[in-house]
């Protein structure tokens, strides 16, 4: 029933292989060569630098003062705990004697005024040269002193110097300076930079105002005015240092007797003085008071600057004929002089006239501790204190029957001014003691000699130097009564300054 | 609060008095009239120097304790009432 059979073989063709490959195609692509350069480096110098910041200690702001939120627990009862005791302590205070004039002795004390060195330079004193103007750096240790004339009326060709000394070197030889800056003509002002020790401005007889940077090796002069149009034709009888506006530079501010004061700015690349700000004073433009009568020619010589600490825009000025001024840097009224040729239109500052005093105004100074107060002195041999808001001034005191050369307030005491005589001596007044006699007279070797000018050190409140002219300059160390501070003295400086005048 | 506020204008009107601070126990002002910085400085130093006065009253006697705190000065008085959670610092010019 079951037989062979042969059946012809099926093939099933594979449908697959001919769909993957009906999809394939090639493709190719090329991109364009990349152009390579090699380039080499290498850092000349390195440095590294490292900062970080600690960690600031901060007082939060929510828990400190808070006064409309709630109270901490216990605070009101501690207060009426502590109250009565404290009202206690300070009734028993305020009426207790206990402590009236007992003061703790932290430093050696001095009784007296002792000197310490006499610096003098030979080559100047061979030549007669006298010292006439005396700056401390800022730092305290260098004491600049400027050598010329003081009783010359004329054009000389003399030269003279700038010497500087640095006391706290170890080696300090009195007798030849650290170093000299040489200087064409008679130097009249020098002022050192308050910020940057190497810094140091003069003021010349022939007009010129130069700065000398004495970390310079080759050529101390950094820049100078030069005889420019715009620039002083008469001495220039002082320079300062005046921050501007923006911060950390200062210009400086030269004052000469042709009647101008003038507002420089340093241009250090150049070796040149920009002139910033140009100030006139003419005879007519000079606010007065119906009493006061003005003598001399039209133009007002400036003999004397000063400049408040506590009021950047004012300036006081004394001039030739006695006239004191006080005058604002912003002041825009153009001055009634002819501009031949300068730069800058000069401009009429004065403000407000005082009560002139009986001759040439030597020095003004205005009182570190008080807003309103300053001292001028002149040839009349007194000493005024005076007040910025009154025209008479508040007290005269007799320094000396001649001429006074400059005065200036201490830095330590409020009620102290020191002021350099025509007889060679430096008397040193002290407003807190009720006697007309000095506190303290420096003289110096023999008398005779005027002292021209004197620099109390900011930095170390113990020294002031004393120029004089027999080309000597004196450095004292003063007595620790003339230095501290007594506990009511501000209080008695306010009354001298509220005081009015009769 | 206004007990607080009533205790504080009491001592302050006083004759003399420049300011009053109330320092925590951590240091940290609380109450003041007078200027931040100057404050923070007085809060900080005084707190600091309360502990250590009243560490050497007691290491000199155990029984003892600290009860008040005067540190005079040229131009002034400092007065401390001192506690364990709280420091009432006056400031008073005691010459006037």
């Amino acid at each position: 029933m079951f037989a062979d059979e042969d059946l012809d073989s099926v093939s099933v063709e594979s449908v697959w292989r001919k769909s993957q490959q009906g999809a394939q195609e090639s493709r190719a692509c090329q991109t364009p060569a990349v152009t390579t350069e090699h380039a080499g480096v290498q850092t000349g110098s390195k440095t590294s630098r490292f900062t970080q910041t600690e960690p600031q200690e901060q007082m939060d702001p929510k828990r400190v003062f808070s006064g409309s939120g709630s109270d901490p627990p216990g605070l009101v009862d501690f207060l009426r705990r502590v109250e009565e005791l404290l009202i206690r302590e300070l009734e028993k205070n305020s009426r207790s004697h206990a402590f009236d004039g007992f003061r703790a002795n932290w430093e050696e004390r001095s009784q007296q005024v002792s000197h310490l060195h006499r610096l003098e330079h030979p080559g100047a004193q061979e030549q007669g040269l006298h010292v006439t103007a005396v700056s401390w750096s800022c730092t305290g240790s260098v004491i600049a002193c400027a050598y010329g004339r003081t009783d010359d009326g004329d054009w000389t060709n003399q030269k003279s110097c700038v010497c500087l000394w640095n006391l706290d070197r170890r080696g300090l030889r009195p007798k030849q300076p650290d170093l000299v800056l040489d200087v064409p003509a008679a130097v009249t002002a020098v002022c050192c930079h308050p910020e940057r020790p190497a810094l140091i401005a003069g003021g010349l007889y022939n007009g010129e105002v130069v700065v000398w940077d004495t970390s310079r090796t080759q050529d101390p002069v950094l820049a100078q005015t030069g005889m420019s149009a715009d620039s002083h034709r008469e001495p220039v009888y002082q320079v300062f240092w005046v921050p501007l506006e923006k911060k950390g530079e200062f210009g400086v501010l030269s004052s000469s007797s042709g009647g101008r004061v003038l507002l420089w700015t340093v241009d250090p690349d150049q070796g040149r003085m920009v002139l910033v700000a140009a100030y006139a004073f003419v005879q007519q433009q000079v606010p007065h008071s119906s009493r006061l009568k003005a003598r001399g020619g039209s133009t007002v010589g400036v003999t004397a600057t000063a400049l408040s600490p506590w009021d950047p825009d004012t300036f006081l000025v004394g001039s030739e004929g006695g006239l004191l001024l006080r005058c604002s840097f912003s002041s825009q009224t153009p001055a009634a002089v002819t501009s031949e040729g300068r730069s800058v239109t000069p401009r009429a500052p004065a403000v407000f006239s005082f009560r002139p005093s009986g001759g040439p105004v030597h020095s003004i100074h205005c009182s570190p501790f008080h807003r309103n107060l300053f001292a001028s002195a002149g040839t009349d041999g007194l000493v005024q204190v005076r007040s910025l808001l009154q025209a008479d001034p508040l007290l005269s005191v007799r320094v000396s029957d001649s001429y006074v050369f400059q005065v200036q307030w201490s830095p330590s005491r409020p009620l102290v001014f020191a002021a350099a005589t025509g007889r060679g001596e430096v008397q040193i007044f002290d407003l807190a003691r009720k006697s007309l006699r000095p506190a303290g007279t420096i003289q110096d070797g023999a008398p005779g000699r005027t002292a021209t000018c004197l620099a109390f050190n900011s930095q170390n409140h113990r020294l002031l130097a004393a120029g004089r002219s027999d080309g000597s300059v004196g450095i004292w160390r003063l007595s620790s009564e003339l230095m501290e501070q007594r506990p009511s003295e501000s209080l008695q400086l306010e009354q001298i300054a509220n005081q009015v005048a009769e | 609060m206004a007990d607080v506020e009533e205790t504080l204008k009491r001592i302050e009107g006083h004759k003399g008095v420049i300011g009053t601070i109330i320092v925590n126990s951590e240091g940290l002002p609380i109450r003041t009239t007078l200027d931040n910085s100057t404050t923070s400085l007085y809060a900080r130093l005084l707190r600091s120097f309360t502990t250590l006065a009243r560490s050497a009253v007691r290491d000199v006697d155990p029984q003892n304790d600290l009860t008040f705190v005067r540190i005079r000065s040229k131009k002034q008085e400092i007065l401390v009432a001192p506690e364990n959670n709280y420091l009432l610092v006056v400031i008073q010019n005691p010459s006037e």
